[in-house]
């Protein structure tokens, strides 16, 4: 990671305020946990703490995919579709396949349709950008509406619980005390980690996102970096699909209903800039995080529904306008 | 050489223009100085001068997009002041900018009233009396002479009838000095006697006309007066009819100094490592034809619009062309990507840095590192460790000061930013360099740093392309000169037989005087 290091901007302030610039989010988590730990009942028990876990997991795996696609310069509207799509499509193979193919043979056959999708859809998007000038925002709006359709039409409208016995381990079980999906939850982090950092295709990710035209006149191809980083979210998509289906013990349309616009919150709360070229799968770490524990510690302090939403949406605008101040005190 | 005096200022007023000590500083850099002169009313007065002597700050002020760091500027007679372009309009002045401001989707009479459009009452509710507008904007524009529709679109005008409308409304604000910048840079030779004509008819209703262009036979043609400033300074003012276009070319540049470089060397002119035959994109270039040599600089001269860097970026394979060849080192790559073009050892440094030659929200390093991540990763990855000798060598060689490399490229010097560009290319020991507008926005020591590289790098057997609109440099740095007008090469000349005034007479008018 070669961003502008913010350190040693910041230099010649003492180290305290440093400190506090350079790691907003990071401190303001800090300041939400010890909060919940003292207010909320139960939110320090270790039950609780792995339930949040789990639940942060199946919208971490996405969002890291996602904080590619914006540093990329793009957006992708249809992961919360595409996951419900993802299920059904493993839970379809389960019921109509088990047969033929043997019941975990049709689930294995069944995600490797689903991630084989996943990655395709979003690869096309990236290249309809190129072919036909189509802005991702529009095709992946499309693909909100329609894959969900896709989903229920493939169901039939109702909850297709036709898994083996076991398969519900994947989203729900433990191993070694740990639910299951945290650990996918970890490598993707640790992936996408490498791959952002340490790869020369992380790079051409941040100089596509920060100046197209440069990244282009520097020989860099452009497109196929976009479609790739979409492809890659496409793909985890339907891996997260899988493990909610698998947790819920079905596919259904109707899973995932909002996901997509909890994903690129997080990403935004993590300091990634919706215009592209900066910012920092860590970051979204943080961020989904963070939305995990507001959302778990609010509803342990029976704050109503609605008014988790409102709490949503101020700290989307508040972590937006906080990353904008400090760029400009920094 | 007989320079004007400024004008008695007995007679009348309306219309006049006079600056008095006019100076403009931008921090240290003082871009106008002590400007002195009265422009006289009802005449069409030309505004001379190469890039960056401070002709577009003179614009600025006039315009009201800034005010003078001291002196006064009057209009008609009555001292103003400019906070904002309002103001400007407020005291008569209009300014037709050279990017048309118009809105292609609307039409042509919405355009003129554009901010202002008449209102009616019907039923209680004001709303727009589309009928009052077309009548008035149909009667302004066959006030002008012309005969346009004011309820087609402005998209379906071509741009020169663009160029006449945005005319057209500026004068619907009854200006008595009306601004025009470069207003035929876009125009063909057809399109510019219609704006010629419509000028004309401007002057002899009296409205004074500041005309400001590159090209020296339309001031022969339109002009009563050029004034002519260089380096801030005012120079003098000329009546065209006592002029030539080699007086006002001296007055420009003045004695230029030929600086110091590196005696040219003979080269081996057999095999060219670039070659180019017929090279056509339309609108823009055609029939283009030449050769370059190992350890040749080639400077491509021509005027703004001339075609020059939308040849180099054609080449490059950042733009498609319609026609023609290209072979590198021997093989034909006509239609190549950047990226094929990069791998096969060309390297091209765009013109305007800022926007396209850099990502500014990265550090030096990884700009510096992004032409070469292939040959810098191992499978795929990259380590800070790999990449230290690719920024570290260029930082050197190229002396860029740039403190820490990990900070945003953004917080450098412009001279600074366009040795990054340089060294992100140096990094692939390119074979051919395309170096376009590496002087423009530098300091004068990166300048001379930076021609020192090219000198260098081509002693070494590097092949390039300079292209600049400084024609003192092209003359300085190239070993041979191809010049460009509209779009064709019509010269080539040895630098070491040429001066100034022919080479920029041969920019401007296509051909030797």
């Amino acid at each position: 990671m070669t961003l502008v290091s913010q350190t040693t901007e910041a230099g010649g302030q003492n180290a305290p305020l440093r400190f506090l610039k350079t790691y907003p989010m990071e401190i303001i988590l800090a300041a939400l946990v010890i909060f919940l730990v003292v207010a909320a009942p139960g939110f320090a028990s270790t039950g609780n703490i792995l339930n949040v876990l789990r639940t942060v997991a199946m919208l971490g795996i996405i969002a890291f995919g996602m904080t590619a696609v914006i540093i990329s310069g793009e957006i992708d509207l249809s992961v919360g579709a595409g996951a419900a799509l993802a299920g059904c499509i493993v839970a379809w193979f389960s019921d109509s396949y088990s047969g033929a193919l043997g019941e975990w043979g049709a689930v294995t056959v069944g995600f490797a349709a689903a991630l084989l999708l996943g990655f395709s859809l979003g690869y096309l998007t990236g290249r309809f950008r190129q072919w036909f000038n189509v802005p991702t925002f529009i095709t992946t709006l499309a693909l909100f509406a329609a894959l969900r359709g896709v989903a229920n039409l493939i169901t039939g409208g109702f909850p297709m619980s036709s898994f083996p016995l076991g398969f519900d381990f994947l989203g729900g079980g433990y191993l070694f005390g740990i639910p299951f999906p945290v650990y996918i939850f970890a490598l993707t982090f640790a992936g996408m980690h490498v791959l952002m950092k340490y790869t020369s295709f992380g790079r051409e990710v941040y100089a596509v996102g920060g100046n197209m035209e440069a990244a282009r006149l520097s020989g860099i191809d452009i497109w196929r970096v976009k479609a790739w980083t979409l492809g890659l979210t496409g793909a985890l998509t339907a891996v997260s699909g899988t493990l909610i289906a698998s947790q819920i013990g079905a596919g259904t349309g109707t899973t995932a209903t909002g996901m997509e616009l909890d994903v690129i919150a997080a990403v935004i709360i993590g300091g990634t800039s919706l215009f592209g070229g900066k910012g920092r799968i860590w970051g979204t770490l943080i961020g989904v995080l963070f939305l995990g524990c507001i959302s778990n510690g609010m509803t342990l302090m029976n704050v109503s529904e609605y008014w988790q939403y409102v709490v949503r949406g101020g700290i989307i605008l508040g972590a937006v306008l906080l990353n904008q101040v400090l760029e400009r005190v920094r | 050489m007989t320079y004007l005096q400024p004008t008695d200022p007995g007679q009348g007023t309306q219309g006049r223009l006079d600056f008095r000590g006019v100076t403009k500083r931008y921090g240290p850099t003082i871009a106008l100085s002590e400007f002195t002169h009265s422009f006289a009313p009802g005449r069409v007065h030309a505004l001379m001068g190469k890039n960056g002597s401070g002709k577009s700050t003179l614009v600025k002020l006039l315009a009201g997009v800034t005010g003078p760091s001291s002196g006064t500027i009057s209009v008609n007679g009555e001292d103003r002041h400019f906070t904002s372009p309002h103001d400007a309009f407020a005291a008569g002045i209009v300014t037709v900018h050279q990017e048309l401001s118009l809105v292609p989707e609307l039409s042509v009479g919405e355009n003129i009233f554009l901010g202002r459009l008449p209102h009616r009452r019907r039923a209680g509710f004001s709303v727009v009396d589309w009928a009052g507008l077309h009548k008035r904007a149909g009667e302004l524009l066959a006030d002008m002479g012309l005969e346009i529709d004011s309820r087609q679109p402005v998209s379906a005008l071509s741009v020169g009838q663009q160029q006449v409308v945005e005319i057209v409304k500026a004068m619907s604000f009854n200006p008595s000095i009306l601004l025009l910048d470069e207003p035929t840079s876009a125009l063909a030779t057809r399109e510019v006697k219609q704006l010629f004509a419509l000028i004309a008819r401007l002057r002899a209703r009296g409205v004074t006309m500041i005309y400001i262009t590159h090209r020296m036979s339309e001031l022969f043609d339109i002009a009563d007066t050029c004034t002519v400033i260089r380096d801030g300074h005012y120079i003098g003012s000329v009546e065209m009819k006592a002029t030539t276009p080699s007086a006002i070319v001296g007055m420009m540049f003045g004695d230029a100094a030929r600086a110091t470089r590196p005696p040219r060397r003979d080269l081996d002119r057999t095999a060219p490592v670039l070659k180019v035959r017929n090279l056509s994109r339309g609108g823009h270039f055609h029939d283009v034809s030449f050769d370059l040599y190992s350890g040749e600089i080639l400077g491509i001269a021509g005027l703004l619009g001339a075609g020059r860097t939308e040849l180099m970026r054609a080449i490059f394979g950042a733009d498609r062309i319609d026609g023609g060849s290209v072979w590198l080192d021997g093989r034909l790559m006509t239609g190549a990507s950047p990226r094929e073009m990069r791998k096969a050892g060309l390297g091209y440094t765009p013109e305007n840095r800022k926007e396209v030659g850099l990502v500014q929200s990265l550090s030096t390093a990884d700009n510096l590192c992004m032409a070469s991540l292939g040959p810098i990763s191992l499978g795929g990855f990259i380590s800070r460790r790999r990449e230290q000798p690719f920024i570290h060598r260029q930082i050197a060689d190229l002396h860029i000061k740039c403190g820490d490399p990990d900070l945003a490229v953004s917080s450098l010097s412009g001279g600074n930013q366009q040795k990054v560009v340089i060294g992100k290319w140096l990094n692939r020991h390119p074979s051919v360099m395309f170096f376009d507008e590496p002087s423009r926005g530098v300091d004068v020591q990166a300048k001379r740093q930076i021609f020192d590289i090219i000198w260098q790098k081509s002693a070494d057997g590097l092949a390039s392309i300079f292209v600049s609109t400084e024609l003192e440099e092209v003359l300085e740095v190239a070993d041979r000169i191809l010049v460009m007008h509209q779009g064709a090469i019509v010269a080539e000349v040895d630098p070491t037989k040429t001066d100034l005034t022919e080479l920029y007479g041969l920019c401007m008018e296509g051909a030797r005087q």
